[in-house]
């Protein structure tokens, strides 16, 4: 109307052809802001406007001049078609940025779900997602239970909105959400689309729970052969000794001297206490390979735990084989106490057998950056071959040390428990150096000042 | 006179060997095999010391035997375990239990325990009234707080202090961590058990103790709590 008004000021002195490429901007401008409908209504109205003020003779549907009519007629095909074309243009650059917007959602979502590594995860990812951003009053999960159809036609009967939660082979659950207001196609259509991707989130965790469960079985086989390999060879020996032992004291035993009576019932206890530490690390071992051992991970001393495992040392050898090296301010670390002492014992048992009679075992602590604390056990024998690095740390692995080689798969296992890293490196000049690697305990509670 | 102990474990051939060792370390023994037996004959024999197994394959277990015992009784207890078994040690120490011991052991150990527990026991109820308390070279005065080791003062906070006097007057004896913290700190702390860490971790600097030559005052029982050493 505006533009009308000014025109009709200025139609003694601008010709027609003036006002037509005017109102042709002015459609323009309409179609681009509000699109094809406005546009075409703006022509039609453009094209009375001019007609009834602009052409002569005024304010009459009349036109004196056929050339002002052709001019008119020129001018009302000209906007139409500017007019759908620019609402065209319009209507596709928004729907390009509205789809970057659903990419980009659905990108989030995606990256959301790759880091999840329970299906209780995904589910949760996804109700929350439907509320947050897709206003929802309501959301939830049913999964698909065996045997029963899928609960789809029931949700929709309680009017509420079904979203299937599959891949092509299976129905993990349907997704339940409750709209406030009617939910647009595009809306369902994007919805699926994410049930769709929860779908592969959950196949993928599916999938990744077996392969571990059939390496977990895999490994449980290997460790069942080098069990019965174990069981015949060096849980015997022992037993073998008590009862040769026994049968000479009850047999004999009147006719033996003191010294023969004692150093059997000596030899009978000091068997039985090796008996026992092989049955407990049997047992430690298939605790650990089951998944089944417990930590009772608290904040922890490592110069503590390196100082029992030192003293219980010297007690079983009599002798200061160890040196321990710790700095002042080593920060707390969260560990169960008894399981990590257990693993130095098993490391410093493993050190002592190839230490030079000349030198110390040395156990140290230390920060390696600021998230991992390190407790190294140092010898100075020989170094390792590559190819024994990775072999000594497997359950029964005969050394050249000749024991079972228990202690170090349950070193290794207990340290992994406790989302560690037992590492193998050689020592400067010679010998071993075992690195059990924890991650920190959160700064703030070790830092804590108690008063 | 002998010692009086009775010894209670559902494995009779454990029995009989327990029955031969502590008979040959002087003592007196009587058997039992079930929860009513020991009860019975802790009732009727009165005995100075009581080997309580934790697993009785009967309706009570140990715990339970030995939470019954303490409702009349103050006859000091050591509960036998198996390895591994931390919540078990904590729950037969807040059932009433002196100490425990994990088995298998052996028979000198029990010995041991059982000459421990009896030498803390005419000390234990109310204030001790020991002045003073020495062993290796460590020497605590209680009544005027001065810590020595070598003859030199050691300087301790007062908490630091507190922890020390706690743990040394129970010699031999396992103080839970919650024991510890409830006694130090206050029932309300009693979940902070890293403080019991910090602190323990500072007195043994200061004590100067030296696990490279087993030389340690402060015993740390994984999952349960912490022992001070044995007297000499």
């Amino acid at each position: 109307m505006g533009v009308t008004g000014v025109a009709v000021l200025f139609r003694g002195i601008l010709t027609l052809a003036n006002f037509t490429t005017l109102y042709i901007l002015l459609v323009l401008i309409l179609a681009i802001r509000n699109g094809t409908r406005t546009a075409l209504v703006g022509s039609v109205v453009s094209f009375l406007c001019i007609n009834f003020f602009l052409v002569q003779p005024y304010a009459t549907f009349l036109i004196a001049d056929p050339r002002e009519l052709i001019d008119l007629i020129i001018f009302f095909v000209v906007a139409l078609v500017v007019g759908q074309l620019a609402a065209r243009t319009r209507q596709q650059a928004q729907d390009a940025d509205s789809r970057a917007d659903e990419q980009k959602r659905l990108y989030n979502f995606t990256r959301t779900l790759n880091q999840l590594a329970t299906a209780e995860g995904v589910y949760n990812t996804l109700t929350d997602t439907v509320q947050r951003d897709f206003g929802a009053a309501r959301a939830f999960s049913i999964p698909t239970a065996a045997g029963l159809p899928s609960p789809a036609s029931e949700a929709t009967s309680l009017g509420l909105q079904p979203f299937p939660v599959q891949t092509d082979q299976h129905l993990y659950a349907t997704l339940c959400a409750d709209f406030v207001a009617p939910p647009t196609p595009d809306t369902l259509r994007i919805l699926n689309t994410f049930a769709a991707q929860a779908g592969q989130a959950l196949q993928r965790i599916d999938l990744t729970e077996r392969a571990r469960k059939s390496e977990q079985f895999e490994q449980a086989d290997r460790l069942k052969t080098a069990l019965l390999h174990a069981v015949s060879h060096d849980l015997r020996t022992p037993i073998t000794i008590i009862k040769t032992s026994a049968s000479n004291l009850s047999r004999l035993g009147d006719t033996l001297s003191t010294a023969d009576r004692r150093e059997a019932a000596h030899t009978i206890e000091q068997e039985a206490d090796t008996l026992d530490g092989l049955v407990g690390n049997l047992l430690d071992m298939s605790r650990l390979r089951a998944g089944a051992m417990t930590l009772h991970s608290e904040p922890n001393s490592l110069e503590e735990v390196a100082g029992d495992a030192t003293a219980r040392s010297f007690q079983r050898t009599q002798q200061g084989r160890i040196r321990l090296d710790f700095p002042p301010d080593l920060p707390l670390v969260s560990f169960d106490y008894g399981l990590l002492l257990q693993v130095l014992i098993n490391l410093i048992d493993n050190a002592l057998r190839y230490e030079p009679a000349a030198t110390q075992i040395i156990l140290r602590g230390q920060m390696a950056g600021a998230t991992e604390a390190q407790l190294c056990v140092i010898n100075h024998g020989e170094n390792i071959v590559d190819d024994e690095r990775q072999r000594i740390m497997e359950p029964f692995y005969h050394g050249k040390g000749g024991k079972i080689g228990l202690g170090l798969a349950i070193a290794n296992g207990i340290v992994e428990a406790h989302q560690g890293q037992l590492r193998v490196e050689d020592t400067p000049g010679g010998g071993v150096t075992f690195i059990i690697a924890l991650p920190t305990f959160s700064s703030s509670t070790t830092e804590a000042n108690p008063k | 006179m002998k010692i009086k102990v009775l010894v209670v474990d559902d494995e009779p051939q454990i029995l009989k060997q327990l029955k031969i060792g502590l008979q040959g370390y002087g003592y007196e023994v009587s058997t039992a095999a079930t929860d009513t037996e020991a009860l019975v004959m802790a009732a009727q024999m009165q005995p100075d010391m009581i080997i309580l197994d934790i697993a009785l394959g009967t309706p009570l277990d140990g715990i339970e035997v030995c939470r019954r015992l303490r409702e009349w009784s103050t006859t000091p207890v050591i509960m036998l375990s198996i390895r591994d078994e931390e919540k078990t040690k904590v729950a037969a120490l807040n059932a009433g239990a002196d100490d425990y011991l994990t088995k298998p052991f052996g028979m000198e150990e029990l010995h041991a325990r059982i000459q421990a527990v009896r030498r803390r026991i005419p000390s234990d109820p109310g204030a001790t009234l020991r002045a003073e308390i020495r062993v290796g070279a460590l020497h605590i005065n209680l009544i005027n707080r001065v810590v020595e080791v070598a003859g030199e003062e050691v300087h301790l906070t007062p908490k630091e202090y507190d922890l020390l006097r706690l743990l040394a007057t129970h010699p031999g004896k396992v103080m839970t961590h919650r024991a510890i913290l409830t006694e130090i700190w206050g029932a309300e702390n009693n979940e902070m058990d890293h403080y019991v860490r910090v602190f323990i971790n500072q007195i043994r600097k200061k004590l100067r103790e030296n696990p490279e030559h087993n030389i340690r005052y402060i015993l740390n029982e994984p999952g349960v709590g912490y022992r001070f050493v044995a007297l000499d």
